[in-house]
Order: C-alpha cells, then structure tokens, then sequence
C-alpha cells in the first residue's frame, strides 16, 4: 500500500467519511476510551510535564546527531553478523527486501506491523517476486483480508471497521461461522495465523526504537505476533523509519514509557521485545540470518527545516485521538497512511503539497494535539508553518485569498481605515439581516450561514460607546 | 490601576455589551480604563492562514498603540494569546521583539487579570439562571487560563453552574477553518451543540467572542432557547435577588 | 560469527549530515546531562515488599493470576496454578535455575519437556503443543507488572510464548522499581562491552488485542493467561 490511499479528491474523501455513519460511530467511541485511558496514565505519573520534557530533548538530541547514531547502530548491527543496507528510496529498500526474498526461496512471509512498509508499498513488492505476505496484527490482518482496505489508524489500522463488519469479512473470506464477539473473532484469527507463523520462510519487523549503543531493535506490541516474527522464521529483516532511533538504553526506557501511555493508557504493553542481532550458537530459536534495512525515503528533505520536529515522532497516535477533525472525517479522510494531526503534518512533506496542500487547513488549530504529544512537537504550529509556505514560498494559495489578506493588512495597518470599515459594516450587512441575525450570508459568510446564523454588527460599536460616554462624562472623562 | 482596554474586533463590532460589561466591571474594581482608539485587530486570521509578512506589520501596529500602556486587557483568551504570540514573529533579539515582549508581560485576558493580578476571586455580581461555560482552546491550552472564569463564576451569587461534558473538545471555529472547512465545522458545532442542549444549562457563557458567534450561531439556527453571553456580561451584574 | 554487510551508507550518511550540520559521525558524540529524570522519582524509596504489594496490584490491571510462595512450598503452587489451567504438559527453559530451586525433579515427573537448545525443529514443535510454559524471571518490574527475560543460551524464546498459559517464577530478589533499574543493568553491561542476550522480552501479562472497537480481548497470538510465582526466598 503506497502511502496516498483513496479517492484522489479531498473534499470528495471528506464527505464519503462524514456520510459514514458506522465509522464516525466506531471512532467516536474507540477516541473517548483512548482519551479517557491515556488520561490516566499520564496522570498516574504525577509529573507527566518532566517526562515529555525529558522525551522531547532525547528526541531533539538525537535526530541533531541522527548521522552519528545511524552509524553507530550499523556499526553493532554488523559486529553481531547482521547485515545492514541503508536505502535512500523506497524503491532501494523494496529491491534489497526482494533480493533477500529470492535468495532464501521465501514463499511465505510473516510480517508484523509497521507503518514505513506500508508507506514504501513493500507487501506489493514482494508479491510481485511470487512471495506471500501475511500481515499477523490482528488489526492489519482484518484489513489484508478484506480486499486490502488501507488503515484509517497508525496504532489501530482497523478502527474505521465495527465488530459486527469484521464477523462479516471473516465470514465473506474465510468461512467464519461464529459471531461478532471480539474474542471469537480473535480466537479465530489466532488459530488461522499460528499455522503461518509456523510455516513462514522469513520474518519482516517494523521497529518502534533502535537502540544506537547496541544495536538492537525495540518492538512493542500486545498481542505476541511481533515476538512469533522474531522468533520463528529462520531468516529475519527489520525495517525502520530513519528517525526511529535512540542513543542507548536509558533513552530506550523513557520513550517506551511515553509510547505505551500515549497510545493505550498501559504503563507497558504486554510485550516490548528487544533484539540483537541474528541468534547466537547456543540459542534453539530466532533467526540464523538477520537484515536491517534503514530508510530515508523523503525525510531527509525535513531535516535543517523548520519542520525537523516532525521526525521527533514516537508514533503513539494520542494527538490522532484527540483530534475532532479526525473524529468526524476519519483517517481515510486524508488520503495518507499517516491521518490526524500528525499525518497533516508529515504527508506534504514526504510527499508534496500538490498532493496534500489542503491537509494543513483540516484543523481548526484547537492545539488539542500539542497539549497531549508526549514529545512536544507543536503539532498546530507546524500546520501553521505549513500553511505559511504554501502561501509564501509555493503561491498555492487562492488569488481571491491573498487580495483579501492584502487588504486585510492595509485596514488593520491605518487606524482611520479601520474606523471606517467597521462603521460601514452594518450598513453593507443590513440587506441580508433579519432580526439582527444574518441567516443567508454573501460570499464567504455563504458557507458559514450553511449551519449557522451570522450576527449583524452592532449600529453602536463599542468605539462609539466609550467615546460617547467619555463626552457625556460618565466616566473618566 | 491603569488599564488599556483592548477590544477585539468582534467585540467591536458585534458584541459590544461584552466591552461595554468588561469597562464598567474593571471600573467597579477600582482601575481606570481607557480606550487607545488606534487599536485594530490582533492579526490572527492572517496568521493562522499563513500570511506572516502580513501579520507582522499589524503586530508592529499593535506593538505601538499599546506600548504605553500600563496593562492592557482583553476580552478575548485567543486574541490575548495571538499578542503573546508576537514575541516569536519578530527577529530573535530585535528591538521590535523586546518592544513585543514588554507588551506580552502586561497584556491578560479579562478574568485572567481579575483574578491573578487584582487577586479577586468573589466580583460581587448576582444572576439567576442555570449556566454552562464553553472553554475556549486557545485561551486554555495556549494562554494557559484554565481555572480563573471557573473561580470567579462560582462567587456569583445566584448562578447555578454545570459541567459542559467534553469541554475541551473544540467548538469548530478555527477562524477561516468555519469557513474552508465549512462541512467539517458544522459537524464539531453540532456536536458541541448536543453537549450543550444535555447540561439543560439556559444559559452559555464563555470569554472569547469567536466562539460564542459560532456556537451561537448554531443554536440560534436550531431554534434553540439557550442565551448566549460573554462572562463578563455576568460578572458585571449585580441585581437584586 | 563474521561481520555483516553495511551497503549503502556513506553516501546516507553524508545527505543527513550536510542537512544536520553534523560533524564525522565517527567522531563520539556526548549526550547531554537531560534537564529532568522523572523516571527515577517513580516508587523511590520502596522496599522489597512494598514492591511486591505494587506487583500485586499491577497484577490486576494486567489480568495476571499472582502467587506468592516459598522455596519449600514452591513445588504445590505450580501445581495449583496447573490445575487451574486445566493443564498438563509443560516446556520449560533450559535454565540451572530450575535444579537450584529443587524442582526440576518435580518437573519431570509432569508431562514436560525441557527446552533443547541444539534442537531448533523438535523445540519448537513441542512447545507449541504443551499447555504451560514455565521460566525465571531475570528483572521483574513491580511498577509495570512486568517480567524481564534476557533470553539467551537455552533459554528458549518460545518457551513463554507459544503454549496457551505461561508461568513465571519470580526470586523475590528480581524484583525492581520499574523498567529504569532494568535499562540501567543492560546499559551497564553494554558500557563494559558485555554481550548482552540475543532477546530481551519485557513480559507483561498474558497477550492481547484492542484492535477490534478498542474492546479488550486476552489472549492473542501469545499465552491467553499468565500466572507470576513470587518465591520469598529466592
Ligand atoms: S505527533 Fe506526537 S502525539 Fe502524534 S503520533 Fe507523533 S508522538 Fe504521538
């Protein structure tokens, strides 16, 4: 899956998510429990202030110094008897994956989750060369199965998808005959991937944390399938994101906290497995041969800019969940893998902004974001930053838009010219008033008044107020 | 206590018994209020819609009229915020960003000011009715005031005060985002609406202007009961009970 | 075992470092002293068996059956927690710990099978047909409800996470704070140039799933349930 998805058209995609009933009921529920769960975690901590503090300048050091800590990492990959291969492009890493692929005569893979697959199209890739991928999460694995629906969630792929339509894709594609409980559903999926676990010629990883001073790899899941990857198929590649990175373990413990609380409101998932290097001689299971493949993929272009706090991110999705605008369109709506908050942040800039150039203004800069993201990443601001560019640099803004800043700026600039305007305001608007209110608005005010009654400006400003008071002596005169 | 009341532009010109409340409540209070007539607006639809040269010179404009101030108040969480703001638009270590950050250290939203500076808690007002109050996010989660509107609504006398659930949940204004996003705007106004219609609250108040003209907009557009007021219309009560 | 390939990464490395305006990224970096450490305030100041009520606690949320026994005893808790889980079979790591304890003896007069390190095939076809897997806890985390197994040697990886149930024997010793005091210990030993195990898993609770409407569900791809033995005096 590439890392656009959907209907090329914004607002099309907008009002296919808004008409969904059944998504916007399934995410308004999954987002309050989320909400409500990460709340808490944070709260428990007490001093969850000092933690992000403490993420946020892990996270700056590090991509600071990303060159010096990728070659450390590669370095102890190396020494361990790990082959390590840094690609530059999502096509370099897929052709590497493939090489691998064919040398160990791979059929079947088992690949745990992991979002930069997703982004560099990694599963197609594979099943170009005649390989099978089973994606064994069990969110993903609903989604592969039902015709490759993409993910409308980083943590939660599926979260777009009730129970009761997940009992109808197993049952559609896999002759499911129970019912929409969770835990039959889950039973089942558990039973079907354990005969592939066990039969997987190569594992494929994503990586939640690197960890530079030893070279080892932190997966943190809950439901095991990254632990089977990891330890059953002989041969064993992990992909990582650039930036996904730390200097060592003290640093490891901390973003691990963060991630875990963030997402799902767990003072640790039940699992967060940390590998190095391929097995030793002593050692039964785990993989013989071990990969790391290392991609840049576009987020080079983000360092030196004034968008580098992007590459911070742990990947938890909290500010998804609190997001209102995610809430009501739905991930699908931003025709990214990566939605929300977030995603409106990084997809112009992994892709461009003759892609995404409208997904800097799907929020109303509510901060929501940044009040939660465990490493302070100014989430609203950087949409503001983009919508700054676009207008500045990229002159992808509206003619109609820049006149009326324009004009906007000479107004507010002369105070006689702001006198006048504002004092003519309930003249111009009186044509389309009733009763003070303005239901049916000209121009702009259009699409406002679609939902909501505009006032009419006072006939008395607050200006003329004070100043006749001020005459009359009132007050202060 | 001087004060340089600082209106906003939707205070201006649509709600100005907000202004007119806030001027006679700061009085009440014991300062002198005056009005710099040369204020225009704070620049924040230019900034939020990335047009940044622009916002700059209506800071300096700003930065000028207020200057001499010595506090100057605002009835408005986000346009307060949006001065604040003004620090990061100029040059690091410029003269203008010194003038700047000299207006930021006395510049407070209304109930801000009452109750951390004038240190008042209990305003003296009465009024009968059954209230919910919508906190606005750039006035919480960017200019930090969470607790003061609470503070000071619980000592008026008469006023019955019930939780808004989800309040932080934006109401759906986002400044051009009401306008760009119109459908995506609708919806998070309406569901605010539905939290509000729930407490069984008459009455709205909050203390930023935009806000309410949306989510009083909706409400008047559903034909709602529900009044919309700016708190310092409230504070600035005093009725017999 | 031979040094890998690394492919590709001058030329990565020097786009990131005109980009950064990073120096030689061989030249050491220092890590800054971090403004704050809220990490070691958590639980500061407990002993061992305030820890262990924490864990207790903890076992709770993680749906995590908590036993606490003594060495003598040791041998009658697992069989209670065996039949509670209605099982029979076990895998167990091949790990000394077991006949220190006294009970590999106990062990093999079950149905079980002990973990064959040179054996990868056979291992793991019988570790996913037994009932139980049983280990030691290396590090347990009381805050997190957390064991930490440094899974190396004949330790086995599977032994805790292919059978439906997994118990783990927790020394009273093993017991810390919170994952800081574990990352401290693996931290340590890398400082010294120590090989570290080839699989850490931090293990907490039986596996599960909220993928499907956020819902909960135990019991995933890994053990369904999970029992923690506190053994006094180990
Ligand atoms: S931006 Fe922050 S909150 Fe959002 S996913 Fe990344 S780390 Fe989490």
């Amino acid at each position: 899956m590439p890392m656009h998805i959907g209907e090329k058209d914004f607002k099309k995609r907008v009002t296919k998510g808004l008409e969904d009933d059944f998504m916007r009921g399934a995410v308004r529920s999954a987002q309050g429990r989320l909400q409500d769960k990460r709340a808490t975690a944070a709260d428990e901590l007490g001093d969850w202030e000092d933690w992000r503090t403490l993420g946020s300048e892990i996270r700056s050091h590090t991509i600071e110094h990303l060159d010096y800590y990728l070659h450390q990492l590669s370095e102890k990959v190396a020494e361990l008897g790990g082959h390590v291969f840094f690609a530059e492009t999502g096509e370099e890493a897929n052709e590497y994956i493939q090489k691998v692929a064919t040398e160990k005569e791979a059929k079947k893979i088992a690949k745990s989750k992991s979002m930069v697959t997703e982004e560099i199209s990694m599963n197609e890739a594979l099943e170009a060369i005649g390989c099978e991928v089973i994606e064994t999460d069990l969110g993903e694995y609903i989604l592969q199965i039902d015709d490759h629906d993409p993910p409308s969630h980083i943590v939660a792929p599926a979260l777009h998808k009730n129970k009761e339509q997940i009992r109808d894709v197993f049952h559609e594609k896999l002759d499911y005959l129970k019912s929409e409980k969770p835990e039959e559903l889950a039973l089942f999926a558990r039973e079907k991937l354990r005969e592939e676990f066990l039969s997987a010629d190569l594992g494929i990883t994503g990586c939640n944390f690197a960890v530079a001073e030893s070279g080892s790899f932190a997966l943190v899941t809950n439901e095991g399938n990254a632990r089977m990857v990891s330890a059953l198929p002989k041969t064993q590649i992990t992909v990582m994101g650039m930036e996904r990175i730390v200097p060592g373990w003290e640093e490891l413990d901390i973003v691990v906290s963060l991630l875990t609380r963030a997402a799902v409101g767990q003072k640790l998932t039940s699992y967060i497995t940390a590998l190095t290097g391929p097995k030793q001689l002593e050692e039964a299971d785990g993989p013989e041969e071990f990969h790391l493949v290392i991609v840049d993929n576009g987020r080079s272009k983000i360092l030196g800019t004034e968008f580098q706090e992007a590459l911070h991110c742990i990947r938890c999705a909290a500010c998804i969940n609190v997001c209102p605008v995610y809430r009501h369109v739905g991930g699908h709506a931003y025709g990214s893998i990566y939605p929300g908050p977030i995603g409106a942040v990084l997809s112009p800039l992994l892709s461009d902004y003759d892609e995404y150039k409208e997904l800097p203004y799907a929020s109303s800069l509510c901060g929501a974001c940044t009040e939660v993201c465990p490493v302070k990443i100014p989430l609203h601001e950087q949409l503001i930053m983009h919508r700054r560019k676009i207008v500045e640099d990229e002159k992808k803004s509206t003619l109609s838009e820049r006149v009326v800043m324009r004009g906007f700026e000479q107004l507010v600039n002369s105070a006689n010219l702001y006198r006048t305007a504002t004092k003519m305001a309930p003249f111009l608007t009186t044509p389309f008033a009733k009763n003070q209110l303005i239901t049916k608005g000209p121009g702009p005010l259009k699409h406002w008044t679609h939902a909501r009654d505009f006032p009419q400006p006072a006939n008395e400003r607050f200006r003329d107020w004070f100043e006749n008071r001020q005459k009359r002596g009132e007050k202060n005169a | 206590m001087k004060i340089s009341f600082f209106v906003t532009c939707l205070g201006d010109m649509f709600y100005v018994n907000a202004g007119k409340a806030a001027v006679e409540l700061l009085e009440h209070l014991g300062c002198e209020v005056d009005f710099p007539k040369a204020q225009t607006c704070c620049g924040q639809p230019a900034y939020n819609s990335g047009y940044h040269k622009e916002t700059l010179e209506v800071a300096k404009h700003l930065v000028e009229t207020f200057e001499d101030a010595e506090y100057v108040v605002g009835i408005s969480g986000s346009c307060v915020y949006m001065i604040h703001e003004y620090v990061h638009l100029f040059e690091e270590g410029s003269e203008w960003q010194k003038r700047a950050s000299k207006l930021k250290d006395k510049t407070y939203e209304l109930t801000q000011f009452i109750v951390d500076v004038l240190d008042v808690e209990d305003v003296g007002a009465s009024y009968e009715g059954v209230a919910t109050y919508h906190t606005s996010c750039h006035m919480t989660r960017l200019l930090g005031v969470t607790e003061a509107p609470f503070r000071l609504l619980e000592n008026v006398k008469g006023l019955q005060m019930i939780d808004l659930p989800n309040r932080h949940d934006c109401c759906g204004f986002g400044g051009t985002f009401s306008v760009k996003m119109s459908d995506i705007s609708e919806q998070m106004v309406d569901e605010k609406v539905e939290h509000i219609e729930e407490t069984k609250a008459n009455l709205l108040l909050g203390a930023d202007g935009s806000c309410l003209m949306n989510i009083g907009g909706r409400l008047s557009r559903n034909g709602s009961s529900v009044e919309v007021k700016h708190i310092a219309e409230i504070l600035n009560s005093r009725g017999d009970l | 075992m031979p040094k890998g390939n690394i492919i590709n990464r001058d030329s990565f490395l020097t786009n990131i470092r005109e980009k950064i305006g990073g120096i030689a990224a061989d030249k050491p970096v220092e890590k800054p002293s971090w403004s704050v450490k809220p990490q070691k305030k958590v639980l500061e100041g407990y002993d061992q068996d305030q820890l262990i009520s924490v864990l207790r606690e903890q076992c709770k949320e993680i749906h995590t059956d908590f036993y606490q026994t003594t060495l003598a005893e040791l041998t009658g808790t697992i069989t209670e927690v065996m039949e509670e889980y209605e099982s029979e079979s076990i895998v167990y790591s091949d790990d000394p710990r077991f006949d220190n304890a006294n009970i590999e003896e106990y062990l093999q007069g079950l149905n079980a099978f002990k973990w064959d390190r040179n054996d990868r095939e056979n291992s793991i076809k019988v570790a996913e047909r037994a009932e139980v897997g049983i280990t030691f806890s290396d590090i347990t985390l009381a805050e997190s409800g957390t064991v930490v197994l440094l899974n190396d040697k004949g330790q086995g990886r599977s032994v805790s996470l292919l059978p439906a149930n997994y118990i783990a024997i927790i020394p009273k010793t093993s017991i810390v704070k919170r994952m800081t005091q574990a990352t401290d210990y693996i931290h340590a030993k890398v400082e010294k140039g120590e090989d570290i195990a080839s699989c850490i898993n931090f293990i907490t609770g039986p596996s599960n799933s909220a993928d499907i409407e956020m819902n909960l569900v135990v019991g995933v791809h890994g053990p369904i349930r999970a029992a923690y033995i506190v053994v006094d005096d180990l």
